[in-house]
Order: structure tokens, then C-alpha cells, then sequence
């Protein structure tokens, strides 16, 4: 009997909570999506250390999923809390009904177990479904081709799933027993005509709560616009916090400031049901604010993780082909810069195996001319947190003019000719605003001082990408020969050889030729002793780069569909079921003589009103955030914030906007039902 | 004086063919403008039936309805609304006043829903107020006033727009005797000074000795009529609990 009950119950409240359980299927569709990509990679041609990445990518995918499971449990759990206390009454007749509380609990009981194998069962199905769309999608950030089309299920993800929402769902009927056996009858019955204290505040009060919450946003938009997020440090956390503090005070005060100031306006207080509204949503935020707060923080950080992620992304398409013009490269490490092709050569490699032309040279140093003798102090801050480079007081390498010509030449490209007495500086990275600033930082003297002596800058930055990667940073100067050596190759007074670089470009199959080189040089890199240079492959460039992309798409649009669709949840939950608390307040007006047209639009302007708030302030805070992202971001390399916003903004269009319209026509469905019930 | 309200044979049933339930089995009467009138009967007997088909909540089987000359039953739902906007007031028995909504705020809402213009709405609550004497709780919430002055709140809702008929249903069901006299005086007052005509759906024979006259209501159909005349209103409470007895199945009820 008891199994029968909690069917029919599941029946009724898969009816009324129908957008609930929606949202808890595509949580557990998501879920097993993103848990199980490893598994899809079956279906991709990729390299080895592509693989290795994805393996990486798979590990980062459980630690975001442990912090996502986390904000579905207080979703579900918090979403159940709603759904007792809306049948609180009708657990209270089966208590005076004569059935015993743990029998109550276990129609409970079985009820969530319904509705957690109902929506797992919808959501895996999906899920196992949609993750061989994400495989295209995989293989497309990795540029890889399909070995074609395989059906593919990863029990691994299928299993993980299946234990998170089984303890998530567990923990929903610990609290659904706890509420049962807490309560007494009494509470059960009045539960319903209790009413939610009405939150009476001093009006002097809201408004200095409100001005306070403005100068709090206030000062944190300042801060961060003035300093920036480069630094994580503990000015960024103040802001944070500051920001934070901003919003919670903005949504406890909010509509306590402007019921007081459009009571002042007569003519538009009192017409329709404008004060009937306002006061609806007055009552509405006074005893959610802290949840609206949450949500605007959780849209703000979709905003933000959304379109600096999309953003990333395409930052970082382009910054391969700009970051370097080799296949190979080798460099040395720790001062010493012997000849790498004699190490090769002694090695028993041939590099006339791999390619047909290379090239070795060296860069020198000196000891007085450091890093901030050239770069102004937010250059090199810019620098130092775009490349975690350590120092600043870091001598910067000079290349010979030479040396740069012929790995140009080797490149097939227009040589560089400098005049006497100038210098070029060379900064093959991405960062197309790090490069505009170091030219026009020098453009604007035109001259730079060195040791004693004017130098005239050429007016361009260097970006041919044809020094090595190895080198630290990229910043290099390109000066003529005889600065740096004399007719011998002796380096000049104050100078010493730094590093040695070795690059070429593959012959034939160069990707093979690549893997080649690098399984011939990989033994000799062992515990005791190891050769005094790196190499670096394209091939393994390609991987870091797709795989750097391929988190930060993933991670990104990960949590902001979990935190997008929490947060819509959280207020269709909330909306619903204030709509299904008060519903004798609707069918009085109705009574009194408003026709259904007035309460539609007064449903629709209080669903809409309660919706747009956290968004707009979220939208306010996104500006601000992004506009510091950005010039983040652009130091990385070009950023098309404009096109991630617009598919940013059509993703909450649709989700969002997809909730509230559901949310909109449940709350209609339930005010006319009610009508013909009652 | 017009007849305000005419019901001509009203028939209401309920079910199916099985089973069929008649709650309302050919009622007629009439009401006249300026008439406080009160029904009466049983749980169960079909006033609530007839109130509410009234007050155009709910439809009629057949039969006519006519208020201030208008068929009622014959009104498209659109227009229905707009006719218990502008011809019908409503005291329910649980006051049914918005509780997050001040006094003013609840008496003016009927004024709103018809457009009519925020300074004369509000001058037009101030009025209704003053007449029902709760001037002071205007600006109060419901759950910080009585229970009688909700009630007087609820009341006030139902005259401030001057329809042309009050309907009240159980208005006294949830107050305590003090509370339920003031209230009563106040429809009184309502009635004579503002000439409005009451329609009352009661089963307390105190409530119902504040009446002009009477309908009885058994099973569906009308059962007896009482005119208060020029008698005192104790003589007519005693006739009122005559018959309540000869109803029979009330007796119970009352005592």
C-alpha cells in the first residue's frame, strides 16, 4: 500500500515539479558527459602525449566534479526542503490518520528513491546519448580526425555517476525522515496558513543598507578596474569580499529602498496591481535574499567563466602559429652553453637524418643590463605574471643580428637590416597588447641607453617567432654583430655566452620524425645523469596547447551550465512554490473582480521582476569583470569579446530564459487549476 | 423601488447521471434595491451553491439570474469579471484580506483593478474608512489589527467601489461575539445609511436577526420566508429559531 501512495505521489509531483526533475536529469546528463571523456577518445586519432593530456583532462574532471556535485546536492537537497514543506499538511493527515511516523518516512523514502531512479535513469540515457556529440567536439579542439563512428559507454563515469547522486540522494532522505520525525502534527497542520514573518524594517534603515551596498559595489568596481586580477593577492580577495558584501546588502535592502520610493509616486503605487506586486515581491526577496544573492554571484561567475573561457580559447588558436617557426628546438639550462649538435653527434644521433639544414647559435648576457633597464615596471609585472617568470632583475638575452638573420633565412623570409647603433627588440609571443606597449614605450623616445651609450630602438617589435621557445620569456634584443662579439667570435667586454639553441624544421613526415627524435633522445634523460639541454617538439606544443584548450572549455562550460541551470532552478523552485503558497491571494483578487488577464500580467511581471534581478546585477558585476578579464586576456593574445559575450548571452537566453518561461506558465497552470478545483 | 436581484428558477446539479446531485432544485426569488436580506439553512442545504452562483463564481444549471437588469448568465468570462468589479462586493468569511498588503492598501485594491484614479481611490477609502470606523488601522497590516476590525477591513473592501449588491458569505463565521456585533452594526449602517444592498448567507440566527428579511433554504430549494417588518430585533431572533426548528435537521447546529 505504502509503494502504491509514493507511486501516485511521484505521479502528482512529476506533474507539478515537472521542471525539477528536468533539471536533476540534465544535471546527471552533464555529469556523466563530462566524467567520461577519457572513454571517448577511442573514437579520436591522437598522439601519445595528446593522450597523456586527456588523461590530465580526465583527472581535473573528477576534482570539478566532486565541487559540482557538491552545489547539485544543495540544489536537490534545498529543492526536497521545498517539496516537504509545500506537503506538510498532507503528511500530517497521514499521521492523524492513524499511520505511524516511520511508515510516513518510508512512503518518503520510497518516493525519492522513484523520483532518484526516474530522473538518473532519464539523465544517463541522455547522457550516454549526448556524449557522442562531445567526442566531435573533442576531436575538433585537438584538431584530430575520427577513426570513425563507434558507439561509445564509459561504465567508469557510468558507475560515478550513479554513486555522487546515490549519496546526494541518500542525504535527501536523511533530511526528508528528519523533517517527518522533527515535526509535530500541529506543525504539519498549521504549516500552511503560517505565515513567513513578515521582515518589517525601519525605512531609514533600508535606505542606508542600500546606499551602503552601493558604495560597497562602488569601491570594489573601482578597486578592481584600478588594480586589476593579475595578482592574486590578498587586495584581489578584498575586493572580492567587498563585492560580495555589496551584493548581499543590495538584495536586503533592494526592495525595501524602491517600495518606499514608488509609494511616493501615487499615480503608477496605485494602479493595476502594481502595489499588489511590488508588495508580493517585497515580502518574496525580504526572506530569499540570501538565495537571490547566491544566485546573482553563481550568474556571475557563468557570465565570467563562460566568456573568458570561450575567450581563452580562441586566444590561444592563434597564439600556436605565432609562438614558434620550428619543428624542433633544443636549448641548454644552467650557464653552461656547450655545443647541443657535438652532445647529439657524441650521442650516436644524426641530426642529417632529420632534416637537411640547422642551425646553432648562442645568446649572450650582460650582467648590467637587466630586464628593467629595458621594460617599464608594468611591462615587466605583465611579463612576470604572463610567463611566471621569476625576477624581474633577470638579465635579458642579446642575439646577434646574424644569428637572426640566418634563422630567418631558414624560415624563407625578408632578412632584417639594422642601421648603426640600433637595436630591435624581438617578442615572438601571442601577446599583441604586451607587444603594442613595448613599441610604443620606445617608439615615443626612439632611444634607449645602454651601458652609457644611445641606442636608436627600430620601430618595430620583432615577431617573427624564429628565436626559440625555450628562451625565457621571449624578449629578446636583435643587435648588430659587433656590439656582442669581436671578428674572432669573442664575446665583448661585459658579455658571456648564455644559452645555446639548436632549431630545425623536420624533413619528411615531420610529425613522425618528431616522435622519432625524441624516443631516441628520451633515454638518455635518466635519474643519475642527463643531457644539459631540453627539447621541444611542435608535436608537443600542439598537445599542450589543445589540451590547455580543451580544459579550459571544458572546465568552463562544465561549471557554468551547472552553475547556469543551479541558479534558474533555485528561482523556478522558489517562484513556484511561493505562486502555490499564495495562491488564495490570486483567487481573491480574482473574487474581487481582476480577470485573468490582470493576474497573468501581474504573474509574469513578478516571475520577470524576481528573474532579472540577480541577472542585471550579475550583469553589472560581469561588465566590470570582464573588462578587467579582458585586459587579462589580451596580454595572453587577442581576445574577440564581443563574439563570446553574444554566445554567452545566448546560452543564458536560452536556459535562462527557457526557466522562466517554464516557471511563468507552471505558476499560470497552478493559479487556473486551483480555480476550478476550489 | 427596482428589483435589484431576481433569481427565476435556478438549478444546480452536480455529478453525473449516476449520480446526481441536486444543490440547487428550481430556486426564485427577488431582492429589492436597498434591502438587507439573509439566508439561511444547513450545512449542506445549498446557500453557499446559490451565493456562489451569484456572485457569478459559479454557473447555473438553468434558470436566469438577473442582476440590475443584466442577465448574469448569459456574461462571457471577460465580462463577468468586469461585472464583479463594478456590481458586486464580496465579505467572505475568512476575511480573505492579502496579507501583505496594509488596510488602505487592501480596501483600494477593488478601486485599482477598475482604473479608477489614484487621488479619487484614495480619497474613496479614506470615506469608507471613516464610516466604518477604522480610520486608525489604515496603515497597519492585517496581522497586527482584531480579528472584527479585519473583518471591518473586509468590508470596507466589499462597499468602497458602490456595487450594487454586497454579497457576504458567513461574514461572523470566525469572529467572537463582540466582534461579530460591531460588524453587524456596521453592515446595518451600510445598509440604511448607504442604502446597499446585502445579500448575507448565514446559519447563525443572531447574524441573521440584523436582517430585513429571510430565506430559508432546505435541500435545494426555498423552504420559508421572514420578514422583520417594524419588530424588534429580539422578537425576530425568536422567529428565526422557530424556524431553525422546523428545519429541523439544524437544531443540532444551533444549539
Amino acid at each position: 500500500m505504502y509503494c502504491k501512495l509514493a507511486f501516485r505521489n511521484v505521479k502528482k509531483s512529476l506533474r507539478d515539479y515537472l521542471l525539477y526533475f528536468l533539471t536533476l536529469s540534465f544535471a546527471v546528463c552533464i555529469f556523466y558527459v563530462f566524467n567520461s571523456i577519457e572513454a571517448q577518445s577511442v573514437m579520436i586519432k591522437i598522439s601519445t602525449s595528446e593522450k597523456e593530456i586527456l588523461k590530465t583532462l580526465t583527472q581535473l574532471m573528477g576534482i570539478v566534479s566532486v565541487f559540482v556535485s557538491i552545489i547539485l546536492g544543495f540544489l536537490i537537497v534545498s529543492a526536497n526542503h521545498f517539496l516537504i514543506r509545500r506537503r506538510k499538511k498532507e503528511l500530517g493527515i497521514y499521521l492523524l490518520l492513524g499511520m505511524k511516523k516511520n511508515k510516513v518516512s518510508r512512503i518518503l523514502v520510497i518516493e525519492t528513491l522513484l523520483i532518484g531512479v526516474i530522473s538518473l535513469g532519464a539523465g544517463l540515457f541522455a547522457g550516454v546519448f549526448a556524449s557522442q556529440w562531445l567526442s566531435i567536439f573533442t576531436a575538433k579542439i585537438f584538431q584530430a580526425d575520427m577513426t570513425g563512428y563507434r558507439f561509445v559507454f564509459s561504465s567508469g563515469a557510468f558507475l560515478k555517476t550513479l554513486i555522487y547522486f546515490g549519496v546526494i540522494f541518500l542525504v535527501v532522505i536523511a533530511a526528508s525522515t528528519f523533517a517527518v520525525s522533527r515535526n509535530k502534527l500541529i506543525d504539519l497542520f498549521s504549516a500552511q496558513s503560517k505565515n513567513e514573518k513578515p521582515a518589517v524594517k525601519h525605512p531609514a534603515l533600508t535606505i542606508v543598507l542600500f546606499v551602503l551596498s552601493v558604495i560597497c559595489l562602488g569601491v570594489a568596481y573601482q578597486q578592481v578596474l584600478q588594480n586589476g586580477i593579475m595578482h592574486f593577492d590578498w587586495i584581489l580577495l578584498r575586493e572580492v569580499i567587498l563585492g560580495a558584501i555589496g551584493t548581499f546588502l543590495f538584495f536586503a535592502s533592494l526592495s525595501g529602498f524602491f517600495l518606499k520610493l514608488l509609494q511616493r509616486i501615487q499615480g503608477y503605487y496605485f494602479k493595476d496591481l502594481n502595489f499588489f506586486i511590488l508588495r508580493q515581491i517585497n515580502s518574496r526577496i525580504n526572506s530569499a535574499h540570501v538565495s537571490i544573492s547566491f544566485v546573482c554571484l553563481m550568474l556571475f561567475c557563468t557570465i565570467g567563466i563562460l566568456s573568458t573561457g570561450l575567450g581563452m580559447n580562441a586566444a590561444m588558436e592563434k597564439s600556436l602559429s605565432s609562438a614558434t617557426a620550428f619543428d624542433v628546438e633544443l636549448y641548454t639550462w644552467g650557464g653552461n652553453p656547450t655545443s647541443i649538435s657535438d652532445d647529439l653527434a657524441a650521442k650516436g644521433i644524426n641530426l642529417s637524418d632529420y632534416s637537411d639544414r640547422t642551425y646553432e647559435y648562442k645568446d649572450f648576457v650582460n650582467p648590467a643590463i637587466l630586464r628593467n633597464t629595458v621594460l617599464t615596471e608594468d611591462l615587466q609585472l605583465q611579463l612576470q605574471t604572463t610567463y611566471f617568470m621569476n625576477g624581474i632583475e633577470s638579465t635579458i638575452p642579446f642575439i646577434r643580428l646574424s644569428d637572426y638573420n640566418t634563422l630567418l633565412g631558414m624560415q624563407g623570409r625578408d632578412l632584417l637590416s639594422l642601421k648603426d647603433g640600433e637595436i630591435a627588440f624581438s617578442y615572438s609571443s601571442t601577446s599583441q597588447g604586451l607587444r603594442d606597449a613595448i613599441a610604443e614605450k620606445w617608439n615615443r623616445t626612439g632611444k634607449i641607453s645602454l651601458l652609457g651609450q644611445e641606442y636608436s630602438v627600430y620601430p618595430k617589435v620583432l615577431s617573427d617567432a624564429v628565436v626559440s621557445i625555450g628562451e625565457d620569456c621571449n624578449l629578446a634584443l636583435v643587435v648588430p654583430d659587433s656590439l656582442l662579439t669581436d671578428s674572432t667570435g669573442a664575446p665583448a667586454v661585459g658579455f658571456s655566452p648564455s644559452q645555446s639553441y639548436l632549431q630545425f624544421n623536420c624533413q619528411g613526415d615531420s610529425e613522425t620524425m618528431q616522435d622519432k627524435l625524441e624516443s631516441r633522445l628520451m633515454p638518455f634523460y635518466t635519474e643519475e645523469s642527463s643531457p644539459n639541454y631540453y627539447m621541444i617538439s611542435r608535436n608537443n606544443l600542439e598537445a599542450s596547447y589543445a589540451g590547455t584548450k580543451a580544459i579550459i572549455a571544458y572546465v568552463g562550460i562544465y561549471i557554468g551550465l551547472v552553475f547556469l541551470m543551479t541558479s534558474a532552478a533555485v528561482l523556478s523552485l522558489q517562484q513556484l512554490s511561493e505562486i502555490a503558497d499564495n495562491r488564495q491571494r490570486y483567487l481573491v483578487l480574482k473574487k474581487i473582480g481582476a480577470d485573468d488577464r490582470l493576474i497573468d500580467r501581474a504573474i509574469f511581471r513578478q516571475t520577470a521582476i524576481y528573474f532579472m534581478l540577480p541577472l542585471f546585477l550579475a550583469i553589472i558585476h560581469s561588465i566590470v569583470g570582464l573588462t578587467v578579464a579582458n585586459e587579462a586576456i589580451r596580454s595572453l593574445g587577442g581576445l574577440n569579446a564581443a563574439q563570446n559575450i553574444l554566445i554567452t548571452a545566448g546560452l543564458i537566453l536560452v536556459i535562462y530564459g527557457g526557466y522562466f518561461l517554464a516557471t511563468f506558465i507552471g505558476s499560470r497552470k497552478m493559479i487556473v487549476r486551483e480555480e476550478r478545483n476550489g | 423601488m427596482s428589483n435589484m436581484l431576481t433569481v427565476t428558477q435556478v438549478e444546480k446539479y452536480y455529478g453525473n447521471k449516476g449520480n446526481l446531485t441536486k444543490a440547487l432544485d428550481g430556486v426564485s426569488f427577488s431582492i429589492q434595491e436597498g434591502e438587507f436580506v439573509g439566508i439561511m439553512g444547513a450545512s449542506g442545504s445549498g446557500k453557499t451553491t446559490l451565493l456562489n452562483c451569484i456572485s457569478t463564481i459559479d454557473k447555473v444549471t438553468s434558470g436566469q439570474i438577473i442582476i440590475g437588469g443584466k442577465d448574469i448568465t448569459e456574461l462571457k468570462s471577460r465580462q463577468l469579471s468586469e461585472f464583479r468589479r463594478t456590481k458586486l462586493g464580496f465579505i467572505f468569511q475568512d476575511f480573505n484580506l492579502l496579507d501583505t498588503l496594509t488596510a488602505q492598501e487592501n480596501i483600494i485594491l477593488p478601486l485599482t483593478i477598475s482604473a479608477v484614479n489614484h487621488r479619487e481611490a484614495i480619497a474613496r477609502t479614506a470615506e469608507v474608512a471613516e464610516t466604518l470606523g477604522i480610520t486608525d488601522v489604515l496603515a497597519k497590516y492585517p496581522y497586527q489589527m482584531s480579528g472584527g476590525q479585519r473583518q471591518r477591513v473586509a468590508a470596507a473592501r466589499a462597499i468602497v467601489s458602490k456595487p450594487a449588491m454586497v454579497l457576504a458569505d458567513e461574514p461572523t463565521g470566525a469572529l467572537d461575539s463582540k466582534s461579530s456585533r460591531m460588524l453587524l452594526e456596521s453592515m446595518e449602517k451600510l445598509n440604511v445609511d448607504l442604502t446597499a444592498t446585502i445579500l448575507m448567507v448565514t446559519h447563525d440566527a443572531f447574524a441573521a436577526s440584523y436582517c430585513k428579511r429571510i430565506l430559508f433554504i432546505k435541500d435545494g430549494q426555498l423552504f420559508n420566508e421572514l420578514i422583520r417588518g417594524q419588530h424588534p430585533r429580539r422578537d425576530f431572533y425568536s422567529k428565526i429559531i422557530e424556524v431553525i426548528s422546523l428545519l429541523g435537521g439544524d437544531v443540532s447546529h444551533v444549539l
